[in-house]
């Protein structure tokens, strides 16, 4: 069941020969229950396989976070690739981020990232994290294709308590955006997701601070670690060009469409 | 640290890990900050700079802007 998980969640992420830095380990006590194992820690014993996931899942985006992954910086944030532009997609947990992701991708666009986006300071450009997409359950109705690989237990696919992970790479095997900065910052809205569909022009410079606060905040359970003053500036430096959207409604697809008409412009 | 962001400026405040949006106005108060120009000189740069703007004007703009760099706990 763990390997089969572990290929559904990182199927889309890229294969290497490099040797492993970090190891996690998720064993099946003679219980029943499940251990988790993660660099540095005590272990997690007696837990569900879910909760057991869940826990390596955060130990291992917090090693990143905290640098051990290498000189990157990570962003809760998502996005996808229209035509040639990136937009980074960003809100709060609940917010809806991986469905609008889902109803880009299966216009046909490349994924950016679903909860987690990469920015190298190096270049000041953004790329995809090879992770699969969350979607709840009652979001599947609009998204046929992605029902029905669901449905078959495509490769790629694996269904969790209320919700289905979906690799971009089930979807589309290019899935990747390219490294690039951004175009635009969509902050999509959780508290208006009941209203009607829309997208509006917003201020830049908010937006700005809003994608600096999501490198800089501590998610719960993840202690970020301080990040360097050059590395906000490069990321600051990033947006120079960008433009500002908010987004809401209760149509994801409705908000995808417009967003789509907004970059091929 | 100042930074262009689309149309707008963003200030971030490195001691307190903030980052604030500023319009161009404020953007351009903030370059005078430096320790050397006190709030009058700050007026009178930016009058010789933009000379269509009414200075009595500015120097409203200015006490306004630096009373909230102020009280953002930007001025050290």
């Amino acid at each position: 069941m763990a390997a089969r998980a572990l290929r559904a969640m990182y199927h889309a992420a890229a294969t290497t020969t490099a040797p492993a830095t970090l190891r996690y380990g998720l064993h099946r006590s003679r219980a029943g229950s499940y251990i988790a194992a993660s660099p540095e820690r005590p272990l997690l014993t007696g837990a569900s396989l879910t909760d057991a996931w869940a826990y390596l899942e955060w130990r291992a985006t917090e090693d990143l976070l905290n640098g051990r992954g290498g000189d990157d910086v990570f962003l809760h944030a998502a996005g996808a690739e229209v035509g040639r532009r990136l937009m980074l997609i960003v809100g709060d947990s609940g917010a809806g981020k991986s469905t609008l992701v889902a109803h880009l991708m299966l216009r046909g666009h490349r994924m950016l990232g679903d909860d987690l986006v990469r920015f190298a300071p190096q270049d000041c450009t953004f790329s995809a994290v090879g992770r699969s997409v969350k979607i709840e359950a009652n979001a599947l109705k609009d998204m046929p294709l992605i029902a029905s690989l669901c449905a078959a237990a495509a490769v790629g696919t694996l269904l969790a308590a209320g919700c289905h992970y979906v690799s971009p790479a089930a979807i589309r095997h290019d899935w990747q955006a390219q490294p690039r900065k951004p175009w635009a910052v969509v902050l999509l809205e959780a508290e208006a997701r009941d209203g009607a569909a829309g997208i509006a022009r917003s201020s830049d410079g908010e937006a700005g601070v809003y994608v600096t606060e999501k490198v800089l905040s501590r998610e719960p359970g993840v202690e970020v670690g301080a990040v360097r003053t050059d590395v906000v500036s490069r990321l600051l430096e990033s947006l120079a060009e960008v433009a500002a959207y908010r987004a809401a409604g209760h149509d994801p697809a409705a908000i995808a469409e417009a967003l789509e008409k907004e970059a091929l412009r | 640290m100042l930074r262009r962001v689309g149309s707008e400026w963003v200030l971030y405040d490195a001691a307190c890990e903030r980052a604030h949006v500023l319009n161009l106005t404020a953007a351009v108060i903030w370059t005078y900050c430096d320790g050397e120009h006190e709030r009058a000189s700050i007026a009178e740069a930016i009058a010789r700079e933009a000379p269509g703007i009414d200075a009595h004007d500015i120097r409203g703009d200015v006490d306004d802007v630096l009373r909230r760099f102020a009280d953002e706990g930007l001025l050290r």
